[in-house]
């Protein structure tokens, strides 16, 4: 248990710097930094094989990385210690609950092995079975409880010993639409409430964007790009972060000029333009790709500078809105239409402002 | 039959009839499961009927007569006035209980290790190679090597290391049944949460594959208990349960009867003891 000068020291709760992890010839993490201030929700998101679970269990204990300039939890070096010796603790995506105790032992399972007394672990596993919503489980066997049920168990065994980081790895990923839903509120709720430090694991951009204060986008054991979800989301910084983050249509080309932050991409469809969010500057004539969602394109008005003309390919209804795909020079592009009216003829005209759209480096 | 056309009609007239159905499909499968129950019910008889022999013969007056009756206790009570077989029986369950224990001890840390070793397939057969050697060759070989060869005095070492050969595959196989089954990821949990090595054993892994320890434990106690051919080349001078009947049996056929009530109070107690320990590992654990 953190003691309270412990608390009182304003050193990050998570301080990796320079921290790579090969395996082999491959580099499951390349060189690769990352800080998490104390009561912060820091999202780690990425593809399976991205470097997310080798950079988990790096701060875990359950890895060790092969080089690193400094690992410090709660501003304590904990470089080559075992995971017991760290004050860290991980809702593991498969629970890791002992089937063999009841909910109550798993969840005081923490507090005994600190030796702490019967009565005090009992009153304070109760107290966190109620902070998961789960009063009156403590003595459930944990095969008699659902998916969602043993989420929470974990959950409150973690939080339990008041780690400087908790680490959740995918923790939703095996829950039913609906309860994750429910449960991305939950734990936001949750982390506010108790002000823990909770670096979260994700492949799941829409997790990502909900819950967190800040977002780690990794791709082949590196960062691709940090910061807040709202900067993921809106400036992209390359044609990879773009997809991820859910763009619909990707428009490749090269970049033929740049003033005051837009930039014109040459496309076989003509040059069209979009604000820069490149971390570099562009140079003319660089690969370069145009980012543009689908819900900003509009269908059948030629108020807009920038818009081609396609040919509908398919309509589908999406309750909200028609997803509409089009046949156009640039490959086919989605828009959304609101009403049926949009789609009286089967060629449209799309069209968007140029500060709706991105362009980004192809690269990077 | 009816015309076409019939059924459009019928079905604005009233709704459609429901009849019975009859599913025919399956029914192979429901036979071949009767039969192979009752194959498993025959092997049980199979298994059974000598033992249940044995336990009439015993309280039968001519043992060796070969038909049952008229009834009588008295082997019982001459098995309590002659009491020769009560050294061979302790000593028998000490030989046991010691490479039970053995066995499960050293069992436990093969099975612990081989589930995560790369040429686990290779050594599981180099472990389980011995159960393909005659018990009579093996202990021959044991003899020659450690007595004519080495020149030892055997004794109940060498009855030790024969029963421990004879049972350690059986205990491996009984281990990895858990041990394989554990996952090993409740470990990196116990770690997460703050557990050492030696917590991480007894708190999580332990619990988890104790049945296959007791199975393997039990194994080696029951194989060593009723080993005979091995134990007859490496005995030295120790004698065995299982010696003292094969010796009354073939020596003093005046003693004879004398074994069918032995062996059915040790078949008793074994039957006793097993299912006690079948209770800890599997009743116990339905009531949780």
């Amino acid at each position: 248990m953190p003691s309270p000068a412990d608390k009182a020291n304003d050193a990050p709760a998570l301080e990796v710097i320079r921290a790579s992890r090969h395996f082999g010839a491959v580099r499951g993490l390349d060189d690769v930094t990352v800080t998490a201030a104390r009561g912060e929700f820091l999202t780690i998101l990425g593809q399976s094989g991205s470097g997310k679970t080798t950079l988990l269990r790096i701060i875990a204990g359950l890895d060790h990385p092969t080089s690193v300039a400094a690992l410090r939890i709660g501003g304590k070096d904990v470089l080559g210690l075992p995971p017991n010796k760290r004050n860290v603790t991980t809702v593991f995506q498969h629970y890791g609950l002992f089937p063999h105790m009841s909910v109550g032992q798993n969840v005081e399972y923490g507090l005994k092995l600190r030796g702490v007394g019967a009565s005090e672990r009992r009153t304070r596993a109760e107290a966190a079975l109620a902070t998961v919503r789960l009063t009156d489980k403590y003595d459930r066997r944990i095969h008699q409880l659902s998916g969602g049920e043993r989420q929470r168990v974990a959950l409150a065994r973690s939080i339990l010993t008041e780690p400087d980081v908790l680490l959740l790895d995918e923790p939703l990923g095996a829950l039913d639409e609906r309860l994750r839903l429910d449960m991305q509120i939950e734990l936001v709720e949750l982390q506010r409430r108790l002000g823990m430090t909770f670096v979260f694991i994700t492949h799941s951009q829409e997790e990502a964007l909900t819950m967190s204060d800040r977002v780690i986008l990794m791709r082949g054991g590196r960062i691709a790009q940090e910061g807040t979800p709202r900067d993921l989301f809106e400036r992209p910084c390359s044609r990879f972060a773009g997809s991820f983050m859910g763009v619909e249509n990707i428009i490749d080309g090269t970049v033929a000029d740049f003033a005051n932050g837009i930039a014109g991409i040459a496309t076989p469809a003509g040059i069209f333009h979009g604000l820069w969010t490149g971390v570099e500057p562009p140079r003319v004539g660089q690969a370069a790709a145009l980012l543009l969602r689908a819900e900003k394109l509009r269908i059948g008005t030629t108020a807009f500078a920038d818009s081609f003309e396609g040919r509908i390919t398919a309509r589908i209804y999406k309750g909200k809105y028609i997803d509409v795909a089009m046949e156009t020079r640039v490959g086919v592009i989605h828009a959304r239409a609101w009403t049926d009216e949009d789609l009286t003829s089967d060629t449209v005209r799309i069209g968007w402002s140029a500060g709706d759209a991105r362009c980004v480096p192809a690269e990077g | 039959m009816s015309a076409p056309g019939t059924i459009t009609r019928m079905a604005a007239d009233a709704p459609p009839e429901v009849r019975p159905v009859h599913v025919r499909a399956g029914r192979l499968e429901h036979r071949l499961g009767l039969l192979a129950a009752l194959g498993g019910f025959g092997m049980i008889a199979l298994t059974y009927a000598p033992m249940l022999w044995l336990g009439i013969m015993s309280v039968s007056a001519d043992p060796l007569g070969g038909l049952p009756g008229p009834f009588t206790l008295e082997w019982y009570d001459r098995l309590f006035t002659d009491r020769r077989w009560v050294g061979p029986l302790l000593a028998s369950m000490g030989c046991g209980a010691v490479v039970g224990l053995a066995c499960a001890a050293s069992g436990l840390l093969v099975a612990r290790a081989l589930p995560q070793l790369r040429a686990r397939g290779a050594l599981l057969i180099a472990f389980l190679a011995p159960l393909f050697i005659p018990g009579v060759l093996l202990g021959a070989g044991l003899f020659l090597y450690l007595r004519v060869f080495l020149g030892l005095r055997l004794g109940w070492w060498s009855v030790f290391l024969a029963h421990f050969a004879w049972a350690y595959p059986f205990a491996l196989l009984a281990l990895l049944v858990t041990t394989t089954r554990f996952d090993t990821r409740l470990n990196d949990a116990a770690a997460d949460l703050g557990a050492g090595p030696w917590r991480r054993f007894v708190d999580v892994e332990f619990p988890l594959i104790m049945p296959g320890v007791v199975s393997a434990a039990l194994f080696g106690f029951l194989l060593s208990f009723n080993e005979l051919a091995r134990t007859i080349l490496l005995r030295g001078t120790a004698t065995t349960l299982p010696l003292f009947e094969w010796a009354q049996a073939t020596s003093h056929s005046s003693n004879v009867p004398l074994i069918f009530a032995l062996a059915t109070l040790v078949l008793l107690a074994s039957l006793l003891l097993i299912g006690v320990s079948f209770w800890m590992l599997f009743g116990r654990a339905a009531d949780r």
